[in-house]
């Protein structure tokens, strides 16, 4: 067991449990937009940065990726993170002027308006990496990846186009803070299109059920499965039952 | 092999090289020298020594450092030392061959230095140049003398002997051997390096890597490359000893792909090292196993970073990961992992084979040893230096680099390049080393130093290092990828001159935020250029926003043409040049009327400030401005005005203004406020307008019909009245002007009356003053002055009236204090003087004017004088020296020390200055009396007839706002260029056109009579000399968004 300090109060939690999850341990709150508790840990989105103070260096780390450590104070609503945190809502702001997800964030921590250029009014995409990741962790079709590089990075389909590792089983929408990504609708539109060789059941392709044919012709509101496993597990089968479990 | 085989098959070989009998070349090779041209060098040389017949060994090296000096060739004939030649061109190569090697003359002309105990006559040592003094080379001690080929000539020069050293000792043992040498990580962060391994060492997990980070990607940074192709094998050698104290048996060099010919020579030198058993199972029968992989980066910047440069060698996009866990523990493919700086591996050979102590005995307390730099830049020398850690940017910048290239001011350096801030230039005293950088919010880096001089804008600069930063930023982590973007955004919005005084606070909180939040170092360090540059040039930044000026004249645009920023009217000069080279003479003229009413004066007597500044005259010679004014002005009284305005402008405007005096600045003044609406009227004393041009300046340089035409544009064109013959302070009074109404009143009464010197024996015929005589001969009355006259002081009234004196037959003499250099003349009316036989008595300061017994002037008793050089000011003062004596035979004396002005006349009280000019705000150019102005020579005193025509124009705009009730703001420097006009259609064969000398009359006639001295250019001269202008305002714009 560990015992750190955060914002004043001494938790103790095993070793391993990343800051985050002490924090909120104890009802802190720390903003997260890339943060998924079935998901590796990223450390992109810089919301849930913290100060972290060792011995007497002060370093500023994402509280999500940093596993705790004996004697370590930690502040979460210091000067100095507020002001990193008030920025980056503002650069969020800026670029997805229209998410609803983000323009709650922002409220809740007081940014109103952003002092940044909105280059694509448009924009909804937070590059949060959830759904790739979810895809390749969780799913492990690994269908989808960033393209590009700094500015110009995006999640893309490999050339563009939709191919048949996506098994359209939602994960990537379900993870999705902004509803950004839209493949499962587009991949099960092009299954549909396409019927009459193999129609597999998305469960069974991630290995949640045996059965080979989907008999709702890709129509998953009609499927007892699909409103079973979420209404019991309370959460996307692929995440709830972390299927692959790749890492 | 043993180790000690290896040595005597090394030193059997080296031997062969030291004592080489036959001459030995050594050529620098690396990328730096094949760039300059050594490639060419090489083959020359080859064949040549075939021609000859000669025979010599020619060796490829590195870099020995001074790039600057590039192509270098360093000769070695038996027994002599060796000669370094630098920049040497493939003529300077055969000239070496055919004289040194062919003959016995070193050439010390072309050669830098020597290296050997001998000495040469004339030729320094090479590394006493004041360029390598202060150096220390320890990791590039073999770089330009050995072969990186050559596994042997590494090893005759103690190359191996510290993994011999090291293999010797327990693993343990070299750990504390490089922890005591304080070795600090060289890739920047200044990690200690012994503690890092040890982190490593004691990691759980098998194997365990070792990984050289080779990939140099900062713009100007070049300390890895020039290692790596100067010296390949220390580095790996670095390698292995780290692998044995840590107990890693894999090692990767991580090299960017941009690099190919140090990746040529590492590949040569594993395969070397491979034959002798220095890689791979049991080295030197010790049992120690160690295996090398190359690894080509594919050149994202990113992936200097050490996590992303891990996960390229694990084949996954180069992007950095959060730490913890660090490489120590979980590295590269899971598994603990030594990352270091190619140049800290490099260090670790020198540190086994000498001991900690000896390389602890460099550097500073707490920054042991030396560090490689790259210094570039607007520096003299640029190259590749070691300096022991602490030694000052001064030292590095005046000293090693000699000072900033063609005499430009040293404004700033930027270390650590992209990551990096900026020292400013009055903290060039800082020491170089890790903690003092960090201290000023730069970092070391991995010692790339750009120098920038005075012609680099800060503000532009941090805009380049971010642009870059924003195209290698990886996207992953929103503060760098949004941050980069935004910033970036913000910094060309100023550049652009849309900037926003609240961008500043904004640029400050976004730095900071993107250096807190960011994943990488990248992120973390991006921020520090625009931080530090706001920090020391916060004045570069208000200029960008609130004054749209960029003071280097980089923002393109902030910046005009240099000439016309240069101009004080700021006339458009490339777009009358173009006009000009365009054949449309009428519209050029129009240009520069919209700026200035007196084109054909300012074509003839103008200082011409913006040829001192014209681009062109970097290159080749300055455009001939005002010739070229002059020109299109000419052109137009010759032909007669094309363009007539019908209507003169309309009055809109109730208050009238009153102008005193019809000088330059009385009239330019009237012209404006006129052209702006409002009723003006110009009083002059004399029957004539014009001022101090019309009445004293001589004919032959200034025709009254020119003065007078202009004059009549601005009475007839611009609807100007000018009532003559009327005295404000005689015949009225300043008073008498607001009772009829006049809201404003401008003094432009210019200075008249002339100073006097105090000389003994300066009471008597003989004696005149040099301004009373111009006026004089100016009326009509062409006395000759006497037969031998000496004129006393030199500005342009003295000079004047020494050619009027000569033109009327007397012999003249200029007496003046200092050399010919010093002269306050242009050399082309220094030329006419001399055409016109005035002569010059220099260094002679006059005291005593003797007189004979009858009271007539016999000769200016002069003392000798001795130039000292520079005071602060940076003139030349001339000391007398005591109880020398001059003699300058003389039969009158004229003199010309300035004029004052005739301000008493207001007995108004006006409040005066304490040089007895009228005293004003500087900026609104107000007087103590409410609504009255002044400017121009009654001002200032004497100047230049083109700043005579800004004053007016800023008495016109401050009046304007004084009667609109606004506050007068110091006006813009930065000037707009008045049109748009296309580059001219340029034939062949201009660029071999040089700029025309103004024609010039020559013969008897001239010398007596009061024609214009110069002609002025003809329509083809004029036509090919526009023609050479670049148009410096003329820029595409950038497509950056």
């Amino acid at each position: 067991m560990v015992t750190l300090e955060i914002d004043g109060q001494k938790v103790e939690v095993e070793e391993g449990t990343t800051v985050l999850q002490a924090a909120r341990k104890l009802g802190i709150e720390i903003p997260t937009l890339c943060y998924n508790e079935a998901i590796q840990p990223y450390g992109a989105c810089r919301l849930c940065v913290v100060e972290v103070i060792m011995g007497n260096v002060s370093r500023f780390q994402s509280s999500c990726s940093l596993p705790v450590a004996d004697g370590m104070t930690v502040k979460t609503n210091s000067e100095s993170v507020l002001r990193g945190r008030k920025v980056l809502l503002e650069l969020y702001l800026a670029r997805c002027p229209q998410s609803k997800e983000v323009k709650e964030l922002c409220e809740r921590y007081g940014v109103t308006e952003t002092r940044f250029k909105t280059f694509d009014k448009m924009e909804d995409c937070v590059l949060c990496g959830l759904c790739v990741r979810v895809c390749d962790e969780v799913v492990g079709a690994h269908a989808i990846d960033f393209v590009g590089r700094g500015t110009e990075r995006r999640v893309d389909v490999p050339f563009e186009r939709l191919w048949d590792k996506c098994l359209a089983c939602g994960a990537c929408t379900y993870v999705c803070p902004t509803g950004h990504i839209q493949n499962e609708g587009r991949r099960i539109g092009q299954l549909r299109r396409n019927l009459g060789t193999e129609r597999k059941c998305r469960y069974m392709l991630m290995g949640a059920v045996s059965s080979k044919i989907c008999p709702n012709n890709y129509e998953c509101w009609r499927c007892e499965y699909d409103q079973r496993t979420e209404y019991q597990l309370g959460n996307h089968p692929a995440l709830a039952l972390k299927t692959t479990g790749k890492k | 092999m043993t180790f000690e085989e290896l040595e005597a098959r090394a030193q059997e070989k080296w031997r062969d090289i030291k004592e080489c009998p036959i001459p030995l070349i050594r050529v620098g090779a690396a990328t730096c020298g094949l760039a300059a041209g050594a490639g060419e060098v090489i083959e020359v040389i080859e064949e040549e020594v075939r021609n000859q017949g000669l025979d010599v060994r020619i060796m490829k090296v590195g870099c020995i450092g001074c790039c600057y000096a590039e192509p270098i060739v360093d000769v070695q004939k038996p027994g002599k030392p060796r000669i370094i030649y630098g920049l040497v061109t493939p003529d300077k190569a055969r000239e070496i061959i055919r004289d040194y090697i062919g003959g016995g003359d070193p050439r010390p002309d072309l050669a830098m230095g020597t290296i050997g105990e001998e000495e040469v006559e004339d030729i320094p040592r090479f590394f006493d140049l004041p360029y390598y003094k202060p150096q220390v080379r320890l990791i590039t001690e073999n770089c330009g003398t050995i072969d990186p080929m050559d596994i042997d000539q590494y090893v005759a020069n103690g190359g191996f002997s510290g993994l011999h050293r090291a293999l010797s000792l327990q693993p343990g043992d070299v750990l504390e051997e490089v922890k005591k040498s304080g070795l600090r990580g060289r890739g920047g962060a200044g990690f200690p390096t012994g503690l890092k391994w040890s982190f490593c060492r004691g990691a759980e997990g098998s194997p365990k890597y070792l990984i050289c980070n080779a990939d140099e990607g900062d713009p100007g940074a070049f300390m890895n490359r020039s290692i790596l192709e100067g010296d390949p094998f220390r580095v790996l050698e670095g390698m292995l000893i780290g692998g044995h104290a840590i107990g890693a048996s894999e090692g990767y060099l991580y090299c960017r792909a941009e690099y190919p010919l140090a990746i040529e020579l590492i590949r040569n030198a594993l395969e070397q090292m491979e034959e002798d058993g220095l890689t791979g199972d049991d080295i030197m029968g010790t049992g120690f196993s160690f295996h090398f992989h190359i690894f080509l980066g594919a050149g994202a910047f990113v992936c200097g970073e050490e996590t992303a440069l891990m996960n390229s060698i694990m084949g996954l996009p180069g992007r950095p990961r959060p730490r913890p866990p660090f490489p120590a523990v979980s590295g590269l493919f899971g598994k603990p992992t030594n990352i270091n700086n190619t140049e800290t591996w490099g260090h670790v050979p020198w540190i086994l084979r000498n001991g900690a102590d000896a390389f602890a005995m460099y550097g500073t307390e707490k920054c042991r040893g030396t560090k490689t730099l790259s210094l570039t830049g607007k520096v003299q020398r640029t190259g590749l230096i070691e300096v022991p850690m602490g030694i000052t940017v001064e030292d590095i910048v005046y000293e090693i680099g000699g000072g900033i290239k063609n005499n430009a001011t040293f404004k700033a350096v930027q270390t650590g390049g992209p990551s990096g801030g900026s020292i400013p230039y009055y903290l060039a005293s800082t020491p170089v080393d890790y903690e003092s950088l960090t201290a000023l919010g730069t970092i070391m880096g991995s010692g790339g130093m750009v120098i920038m001089d005075d012609r680099t804008c800060m503000v532009d600069m941090s805009r380049y290092f971010l642009g870059f930063t924003r195209s290698e930023s990886c996207g992953q982590c929103t503060p760098c990828r949004e941050g980069t973007k935004q910033m970036y955004h913000i910094l060309d919005r100023i550049c652009r001159g849309q900037g926003k005084p609240e961008d500043i606070p904004l640029l400050k909180e976004m730095s900071e935020s993107v250096i807190d939040s960011s994943l990488c170092g990248l992120g973390q360090t991006l921020g520090k250029t625009v931080l530090t540059t706001l920090t020391y040039f916060p004045e570069e930044y208000d200029e960008h926003i609130n004054r749209k000026y960029c003071r280097a004249r980089v923002c393109k645009e902030l910046s005009p043409a240099p000439c016309q920023a240069a101009c004080p009217t700021g006339i458009d000069v490339p777009s009358y040049n173009a006009l000009i080279a365009a054949g449309r003479f009428d519209d050029a003229l129009e240009i520069i009327r919209q700026d200035n009413p007196f084109p054909a004066v300012c074509g003839r007597l103008c200082p011409r400030p913006c040829e001192k500044d014209c681009e062109r005259a970097e290159s080749d010679r300055a455009i001939s401005i005002r010739a070229l004014k002059r020109f299109v002005a000419d052109y137009e009284i010759k032909r007669g005005r094309r363009k007539k305005i019908v209507h003169p402008n309309p009055v809109t405007h109730d208050e009238k203004i009153a102008i005193v005096g019809s000088g330059l600045a009385g009239l330019s003044a009237a012209n404006d406020l006129r052209k702006q609406g409002y009723a003006v009227t110009v009083f002059e004393s004399k029957p004539f307008a014009g001022g101090m041009l019309r009445m004293a300046v001589p004919d032959y340089r200034m025709p009254p019909h020119v003065i007078d035409h202009e004059v009549k544009l601005i009475e007839n064109d611009v609807g100007v009245e000018i009532r003559t013959n009327v005295t404000i302070g005689k015949d009225m009074m300043i008073e008498d002007l607001k009772r009829q109404g006049y809201s404003a009143v401008f003094l432009a009464i210019g200075a008249h009356l002339p100073m006097d010197l105090n000389l003994v024996g300066c009471e008597g015929a003989g004696y005149i003053n040099a301004i009373e005589f111009l006026k004089r001969v100016k009326s009509g009355n062409r006395e000759k002055p006497g037969d031998i006259v000496a004129v006393i002081g030199c500005d342009h009234t003295a000079v004047d009236a020494a050619r009027t004196a000569a033109r009327l037959g007397s012999r003249v003499t200029i007496i003046y204090p200092r050399s010919r250099d010093e002269l306050p003349v242009e050399e082309d009316t220094l030329k006419e003087l001399e055409e016109e036989h005035v002569e010059f008595q220099y260094l002679s300061l006059p005291v005593e004017i003797l007189r004979r017994g009858d009271g007539s002037i016999k000769a200016v008793n002069c003392l000798q004088t001795e130039l000292q050089c520079a005071d602060g000011a940076g003139r030349i003062r001339a000391l007398p020296v005591e109880g020398s004596r001059v003699l300058v035979p003389a039969t009158a004396v004229m003199v010309s020390v300035g004029m004052k002005t005739d301000a008493f006349i207001f007995s108004s009280g006006l409040e005066l200055s304490s040089m007895g000019t009228i005293a004003v705000d500087p900026i609104t150019l107000a007087t103590s009396h409410e609504g009255v102005f002044a400017g121009g020579d009654a001002v200032t005193g004497p100047t230049t007839v083109i700043e005579a025509i800004a004053a007016g124009q800023r008495a016109a705009a401050s009046i304007k706002c004084y009667l609109c009730g606004e506050e007068f703001k110091e006006p813009y420097k930065f000037v707009k260029p008045r049109a748009r006009i296309e580059p001219a259609e340029v034939e062949e064969g201009i660029d071999k056109f040089q700029r025309p000398e103004e024609p010039v009359r020559h013969g008897e006639e001239r010398l007596f009579d009061f024609n214009e001295v110069r002609t002025g250019l003809t329509e083809k001269l004029a036509v090919c000399e526009a023609k050479r202008c670049m148009r410096c305002d003329y820029e595409e714009e950038d497509e950056a968004n």
